[in-house]
């Protein structure tokens, strides 16, 4: 065979089970990330909260925005197929700085997502017990439950991205359903008549009925901001926030690039149809519940208020469960970024290391779920009001992923430029995006509370410290940053070189 | 959806996609995509998008630049080349058919195609494409089962004893991988069977050919002990003249 140069005999993140998972899968993944069912039964209400009859158009405008930044990923997904994800398609961009930055972001985001998850299992899922089997102490039931998720994870992650797509997509495929089933049921059942079509003020007022839900509001780090009720330009903007929050994972297929069968194809798909169908479904749930003030007030609050009809019940298990498969996406996600920092020589060597049978990445898995799940537990044992734990961790975890989705926005036009194909839609893409995301970020973190700006100065700190320490000891692969699948010479049909 | 805006009934699209496949072929391993947009006057977007999606079918891949392309190996199928075993190949199978009364053929592997480097001439083999469409039943096939997976597609029983149980078929792939030899009584034809063994690079074990003996039925479903170190031996002296 002839030699090529700059062609290696084999692939950097060789280990993984490479090209065997189907495009169904790969969606699972995208799709369980993001958590529409749990995100379907808490957001909207978020989002009605502040734009009030607006809200659909809060949606709207996050849905463009995410569809934006879906087309900025496509453009690296298409070209090249990596387990780092957003981070390792930012350094063919920006360089190792960006790419430092965005890896940061990413573990960050991806660690508290499943953090996020867990607590949201032991949240719902511990109050969902307590009512369901009067004298079980819910912080107990919570605190089990996620000890039980966390094994469950863990051993899915390791066994294989295969097997866990499968769970996820059945997980998320039912509590979706029972979701939809519950907020139709209770449209039809507690709309008056004439309200749909002019339900707009009533729905306002129904917010009131679910103040309950503000423990929730941290999700985005916006709480305060906006009268509930205020209809207009400046509630619509307001809502994009919370809205946003709703979307938060869906490209973490990016990060199944080596394992996927034709990837190139796969990947982008699953990222864009991710967003395509929970804007959907966020936009139907939105629109259930402005015309269904009742649905509101009797099905969506479910840990604060105490009653126990089923569709409160039922909701909460699809909630449930699809914190769970969430849990598990956001895991592979994390486990993998980890992987491919260790194979550039940015991370222990250890987590680099794939399951021998299962070709994972087993000792990740290992390192990171007993960490997350402690923060969990500790945080919750510690009388720590789990819905404060939860939007805790979300508020940190979502402005770590708008910094990823700024930066791979900003890399996609130079990264383009560098290997000669950039074109004008690319760059209008890529700018509108930017802008709209920095914007957002500029204003969650102008309102944010005390709290979560100390954390982001320690995060920065922190990630700074890291930057200095690795450019002293490991200056090389730092400046090589951003390993992928690359061709290697067994995939080449080789004439001659030119 | 990029990919779904191109149709059959989009003749231009699919004349430029084939311009372009032919114009990486003719340039050979590097060419950029502006250069193929000049060389073409096919405009940039277009061609873009027509090289990103002949990259995400496998027909090209990009150098690990990124910026460079190359064709992939699934082009290959476009155009089967007629390969011929070299004569130091040829003579280690002529020691073989010498041994043995069965018939003895050769055949590389190219991702899921086979075909005949040096058959039997006193045993013509079956057609090497009528194997390829049935890798399940020939013992040559599940060779290159072993190594790539199951085919998605349903499993043809081409006689009554051919196995078309997923699982059954999982379970004779791993005795395969365990002992290295494939055998198969009955499967393909219901009077022959084989005994097929790997031929694989001496440095990184890829699989490139395989040697197959074929015989009657019920005499390849003994032991064959001599039959099969005699069959492993021969493909040892082959890997290093094939690889």
């Amino acid at each position: 065979m002839t030699r090529i140069p700059g062609l290696r005999a084999r692939s950097p993140v060789a280990g993984l089970h490479r090209r065997a998972l189907r495009p169904l899968g790969v969606f699972a993944q995208s799709v369980a990330t993001t958590a529409p069912a749990g995100a379907m039964a808490s957001t909207p209400l978020l989002v009605i909260a502040v734009a009030g009859r607006g809200a659909p158009w809060s949606f709207a405008v996050a849905a463009v925005l995410v569809g934006l930044v879906a087309a900025c990923i496509a453009v690296f997904a298409r070209r090249m197929a990596a387990a780092g994800g957003l981070y390792s398609f930012t350094a063919k961009g920006l360089g190792a700085g960006g790419a430092y930055a965005c890896a940061v972001a990413m573990v960050v985001g991806y660690g508290l997502l499943v953090a996020a998850a867990f607590s949201g299992v032991s949240w719902y899922g511990g109050a969902l017990l307590a009512r369901v089997f009067p004298g079980v102490p819910a912080v107990g039931a919570g605190v089990a439950l996620v000890v039980v998720l966390a094994v469950t994870v863990a051993v899915c992650a390791v066994r294989g991205v295969r097997l866990a797509g499968r769970v996820m997509l059945v997980i998320e495929a039912a509590s979706i359903g029972l979701i939809l089933v519950v907020l139709v049921a209770l449209a039809v059942t507690t709309a008056p008549s004439g309200m749909v079509a002019e339900g707009g003020v009533a729905g306002v007022s129904g917010v009131s009925g679910v103040s309950g839900v503000s423990g929730v509001s941290g999700v985005s780090g916006v709480s305060g901001v906006g009268a509930v009720g205020a209809v207009g330009i400046g509630g619509v903007a307001v809502g994009v926030l919370p809205a946003l929050a709703a979307f938060i994972g869906f490209d973490s297929a990016a990060t199944l690039g080596v394992e996927a069968r034709r990837p190139y194809a796969s990947v982008p798909r699953a990222i864009g149809a991710t967003a395509a169908v929970t804007a959907v479904l966020y936009l139907v749930a939105t629109l259930v519940l402005l015309a269904a003030p009742g649905a509101a007030a009797s099905g969506v609050t479910s840990p604060p208020s105490g009653d126990l009809s089923w569709a409160s019940v039922l909701m909460d298990a699809g909630i449930v469960a699809s914190f769970g498969a969430c849990a598990l996406a956001a895991l592979n996600t994390l486990v993998r970024v980890l992987f491919s920092l260790a194979r550039e020589g940015l991370a222990p060597a250890a987590l680099g290391r794939t399951h021998r049978r299962h070709l994972t990445p087993a000792i990740a898995v290992a390192v990171t779920v007993p960490v997350l799940a402690a923060v969990v537990v500790v945080g919750t044992l510690a009388g720590i009001a789990p819905g404060a734990v939860f939007g805790g961790l979300l508020s940190v975890g979502t402005l770590a992923f708008l910094a990823a989705y700024l930066l791979v926005c900003v890399a996609a036009p130079r990264f383009l430029a560098r290997i000669g194909e950039l074109t004008r839609g690319v760059v209008i893409t890529s700018v509108l995006a930017s802008v709209a995301l920095a914007a957002t970020a500029v204003v969650v973190v102008l309102h944010a509370g005390t709290g979560l700006v100390v954390t982001l100065a320690a995060l920065l700190v922190v990630g700074t410290g890291g930057w200095l320490l690795l450019r002293r000891l490991r200056g090389p692969a730092l400046r090589a940053m951003g390993v992928y699948d690359e061709t290697t010479t067994a995939d080449v049909l080789a004439v001659r070189a030119r | 959806m990029t990919s779904s805006s191109i149709s059959g009934r989009q003749p231009q699209a699919v004349r430029s996609a084939l311009a372009i496949l032919e114009e990486v072929a003719a340039a050979g391993v590097g060419i950029t995509a502006k250069e193929i947009s000049t060389a073409l006057r096919i405009p940039p977007a277009t061609t873009y998008r027509l090289l990103n999606l002949l990259v995400a079918e496998e027909y090209l891949v990009r150098l690990p630049d990124l910026g460079g392309f190359a064709l992939g190996r699934r082009s290959a199928n476009l155009a089967p080349s007629s390969v011929a075993a070299p004569t130091a190949a040829r003579q280690v199978m002529r020691r073989l058919r010498d041994r043995v009364r069965w018939g003895a053929h050769l055949v590389a592997f190219d991702r899921h195609r086979l075909t005949f480097l040096d058959p039997d001439p006193d045993h013509p083999p079956t057609d090497a494409d009528e194997l390829s469409r049935h890798p399940h039943a020939s013992g040559l096939g599940r060779l290159l089962l072993a190594e790539h997976g199951l085919p998605d597609g349903p499993l043809t029983r081409l006689t009554p004893d051919t196995v078309v149980d997923r699982d059954e078929l999982a379970r004779r792939l791993d005795e395969v991988r365990e002992t290295g030899l494939a055998r198969q009584c009955g499967e393909f034809h219901a009077t022959l069977g084989c005994l097929a063994v790997a031929v694989r690079a001496p440095d990184d074990r890829r699989l490139v050919a395989g040697l197959a003996l074929t015989g009657p039925a019920e005499r390849v479903a003994a032991p064959n002990t001599e039959l099969v170190d005699l069959l492993h031996a021969h493909a040892g002296d082959l890997a290093p003249l094939l690889a």
